[in-house]
């Protein structure tokens, strides 16, 4: 188990060195002026100088993607000053001569239009995301399987039939449509029987500056987007469901004498999970990049918000930064649902042993 | 006598699935510690005969009638409440499966399996359910059974894993066993240790067994008394012995005739239609198969297979030390034009692996392939694709090896077309229909696809696929293991019909052996990769040489109290 851990990090690894690479040619590679665009049209030459330097513009494209590989790199090598103590926080390992072996967080560099160090922006946007894609993805997995379940077990029933119709209307309203919908009757409309806000955060500041969490704005957040994924689990437990129950060793259980419930919860069930945990961590992955359409809709603070605001800025490093973070994190989830394949199904255990 | 005393008594039992009757007036009756055996071919109504006494048919729709007593009971299993029901299975009555590899839930450890429909029937805590689980392990002659206890289904033995399907039977001590075709999935040294522990156990238990298969050799070895049924009415009943030697029904009758086994080579064998004197036996050109067919082989060897390698890699990429797993390990052979060599050995044995690389499906790592005296290991692949024409395979399951989207003209002129044995679509139509004929099929069923047609049929189109390239050679891998005696009859007079009309050569492979001895000039047994013995066919049976081909001629269930059964 170990070493097919350690095979599935080396990997990532690839991966991730992969997306960087591909991040750079994409953003910096091609032809523009970063500088231009980060001061705007009326800057004087000396301003555009500083910044080229900072980004390294005046070098060679290959030399720039070095640098930017280093800034990103937990494990870097930069020249000893003081400057550069104060940009990269680093901590020393060992150090040659005029250049210094260090470890530190990867350095994302500046914001072109807040002047504030990319990482604090996305380190500052990711908690909201994660808070809603994680509520958002637990909303749908425990409805979907449920739902699923029961639709397979009343099998061409009218209320089957209701179920898949539901669903498969969830699966076509494209998420913007919805969200605003929700918004609009929930929020507005019944606005005086259900209390939601329109807009909101985590977090709502007191008259008196205190903080505290503010759990009416996630409500319609969370169900919007998780109405999309609901539905889709819902029809994939359905079917994986109705597939198992033909399986012999259902018969089994119930040539044992087994009820209902036990044959269902102990023997059917876990054996239909697996493409169900396929989509699962494939909608998590995907909304841990940012929810672009909720976020805007509801004035959500996460990483889709921000990374939209600086797209319409042409705030290229935030833009970069975003697209390492979700990309990161998809490496992340999928590598935690290859560890949840092998605690379900023993099978796939024995074969990485 | 009265009622308490048997195990099972089925009476006047009739099942309708709307109109159609399935059942018809079945009647069966089980002593403690006796075991009846119930024979047919598939559709006869062995299955739903044995679902019905423990009311598992699934489909809607089916209504019953008649009378299914249970021991120590007096009512009606047909009138208990689903409820009632779930109190009598795995309690008073329990079964075992055809299938060990998918009757255990592949999710679940084997003890919890066996202790979970302990738990479910009697007040037992934990741990005593543990220890009474490993008791049965031990009855079942499990090897390690608190190893096996916490092991998945997957890391045991198809024959370890029907074991623990016994165990579970036998939890409850129930006073009725169905076991339907328990030993049909496994290996026949297998078999023969399973069927000893299932009679063992039977009468060491005084529980009634119903025990279904279609195989009249393990039935009349196990049973004390056997039913046959046929269509859903059981047409003949009685004590083992008497219904061997004198089997009374033609249907009987024809279902011992048709045994490849009691045929010598060259013989035509009998199918049921011979013997029920219908008209549904599907019209085809018959072309006597005499003992000429098989005296034919010439001197020519049309294949010459040396040392030929295949290995599987297992392990990571990263351990260093990575373990060989040789499937077929340096095996050579000859086979003559005209001839039809016979493969056997167990599952596992890499009978399958030589087959796909014979045909280069896999490439052998090592060895030469020399067909008719040219080397194909080194073909190209444009040289390798015209020459597959001359080599053809026909596989097992006739159910997965045709795709169902295609209809069957098409699936058949699809290699004619590609390897320009016909010109255009209309002449390798005609061409089609032909072979439609020549196998026994209609050339009307050109169009139909292959869900219309029975597994015997779908054998056939396969056969007439394989032919419609004219090729020389043709592997039978385990060609009719999948079919009915009777329709296995029929596919193989086919074959003989075939071989002696076109000059064909088989490579003829199967784990029955005497359906093996039947069709083969040779027989090769392989065991872990290896030729460990080679020998024409009679004089491999009446003079094995090495101690496992002895095994496997002894583990054959063999006909008891046979007689002149032959004659129709």
């Amino acid at each position: 188990m170990l070493t097919y851990i350690s095979k599935q990090l080396l990997y990532a690894l690839t991966v991730l060195i992969g997306v960087v690479i591909t991040v750079f040619l994409l953003f910096q590679g091609l032809p523009g002026d970063p500088a231009r665009m980060t001061m705007g049209q009326r800057t004087d030459a000396a301003t555009i100088e500083n910044v080229n330097r900072e980004l390294a513009l005046d070098k060679p494209k290959w030399q720039q993607l070095l640098y930017y590989i280093n800034d990103i790199s937990p494990l870097s090598v930069h020249e000893l000053t003081n400057s550069n103590q104060n940009k990269y926080n680093y901590h020393t390992v060992i150090t040659f001569g005029k250049y210094v072996l260090v470890v530190k967080s990867p350095y994302l560099r500046f914001s072109y239009q807040l002047q504030k160090p990319v990482s604090d922006m996305l380190l500052q946007a990711l908690p909201f995301t994660i808070v809603l894609a994680f509520l958002a993805i637990l909303f749908a997995s425990v409805f979907g399987i449920v739902l699923g379940t029961f639709a397979a077990l009343h099998q061409n029933t009218l209320l089957d039939r209701l179920l898949i119709f539901i669903s498969v209307s969830g699966i076509s309203f494209p998420s913007f449509f919805s969200a605003i919908l929700f918004q609009w009757i929930f929020a507005f409309v019944l606005a005086s029987i259900t209390h939601l806000p329109m807009t909101g955060n985590l977090y709502a500041y007191d008259l008196d500056g205190h903080t505290h969490l503010n759990i009416a704005a996630i409500i319609l957040p969370v169900i919007t987007l998780g109405i999309r994924p609901l539905a889709v689990f819902t029809q994939l437990t359905r079917s994986a469901m109705l597939d198992v129950l033909q399986m012999d060793f259902i018969r089994t259980a119930r040539a044992k004498g087994l009820n209902k419930w036990n044959i269902v919860w102990r023997h059917a069930l876990r054996n239909a999970l697996n493409p169900v945990v396929t989509a699962i961590s494939g909608w998590f992955a995907e909304m841990l990049a940012g929810a672009f359409f909720i976020e805007l809709v509801f004035n959500w603070n996460g990483l889709g918000k921000l990374t939209v605001d600086a797209l319409n800025k042409n705030d290229f490093p935030v833009v970069m930064g975003s697209v390492l973070i979700a990309s990161t994190l998809f490496v992340v989830v999928n590598l935690l649902t290859d560890i949840v394949y092998g605690w379900i199904d023993p099978r796939i255990r024995s074969a990485r042993n | 006598m009265s009622k308490d005393e048997f195990s099972l008594s089925v009476h006047n039992l009739n099942l309708f699935s709307g109109e159609t009757r399935l059942l018809h007036q079945v009647a069966l009756d089980i002593k403690p510690g006796e075991i009846l055996g119930l024979v047919g071919e598939s559709g006869s109504g062995k299955t739903i005969t044995s679902l019905s006494i423990i009311q598992l048919l699934q489909k809607s729709g089916l209504t019953s009638t008649g009378s299914i007593r249970l021991k120590g009971s007096d009512r009606n299993v047909l009138d208990l409440s689903e409820h009632e029901l779930q109190k009598v299975r795995g309690n008073h009555v329990s079964m075992i499966f055809q299938e060990p590899m998918t009757a255990l839930n592949p999710l679940m450890t084997c003890g919890n399996q066996v202790k979970e429909i302990i738990v479910q029937h009697r007040k037992l805590n934990d741990h005593e359910a543990k220890s009474e689980v490993l008791q049965l392990f031990e009855q079942v002659r499990l090897p390690d059974p608190s190893k096996k206890y916490s092991s998945y289904p997957h890391q045991l033995s198809g024959g370890q894993k029907q074991r623990v399907m016994i165990a579970m039977a036998l939890a409850n001590k129930p006073s009725l066993i169905i076991a339907d075709e328990p030993t049909t999935a496994l290996d026949v040294t297998v078999q023969a240790e399973i069927l000893h522990l299932i009679r063992d156990i039977v009468r060491e238990h005084q529980a009634g067994l119903l025990f279904i298969s279609h195989d009249l050799a393990v039935v009349s070895s196990l049973c004390d008394r056997i039913a046959v049924i046929y269509r859903g009415e059981i047409v003949e009943e009685g004590d083992s012995k008497a219904l061997m030697e004198q089997p009374k029904h033609p249907y009987t009758r024809a279902l011992l005739a048709c045994r490849p086994a009691a045929h010598k080579q060259g013989q035509r064998l009998p199918v049921v239609a011979d013997f029920l004197g219908n008209d549904s036996r599907p019209q085809h050109k018959t072309i006597s198969v005499t003992q000429e067919a098989f005296d034919r082989p010439t001197d020519a060897y049309l294949l010459e297979v040396s040392k030929l390698t295949k290995s599987y890699a297992s392990g990571s990429v990263l351990q260093k030390a990575k373990t060989e797993y040789l499937a077929v390990n340096e095996v050579s052979f000859r086979v003559r034009r005209g001839e039809t060599l016979g493969l056997v050995g167990e599952s596992g044995c890499g009978k399958t692996t030589l087959s796909r690389c014979l045909l280069m499906l896999i490439p052998p790592d090592s060895g030469s392939i020399r067909f008719q005296g040219e080397e194909i290991t080194t073909l190209h692949h444009d040289q390798l694709q015209s020459w597959r024409k001359k080599v053809q395979i026909i596989f097992q399951d006739p159910y997965s090896s045709l795709n169902p989207r295609l209809a069957v003209g098409r699936a058949i002129s699809e290699a004619m077309l590609f390897h320009k044995i016909v010109s255009s679509a209309q002449e390798a139509r005609l061409k089609v229909q032909d072979l439609l004929v020549q196998v026994g099929l209609k050339p009307e069923h050109y169009h139909r696809y292959p869900h219309e047609f029975s597994g015997g049929q779908r054998q056939r189109i396969c056969i007439a696929r394989a032919l419609s390239v004219e090729p020389e050679f043709i592997i039978c891998d385990e060609s009719v293991s999948a079919l009915d005696v009777s329709v296995q009859a029929q596919i193989l007079n086919l074959l003989n019909d075939l071989k002696s009309a076109f000059g064909l050569s088989y490579l003829f492979i199967s784990h029955d052996l005497s359906v093996v001895r039947y069709m083969s000039n040779r027989i090769m047994v392989m065991q872990k990769g290896q030729i460990v013995e080679e020998a024409p066919s009679n004089q491999l049976f009446e003079h094995p040489k090495t101690d496992y081909t002895k095994k496997l001629i002894a583990a054959i269930p063999k006909l008891q109290h046979e007689n002149n059964y032959v004659k129709t």
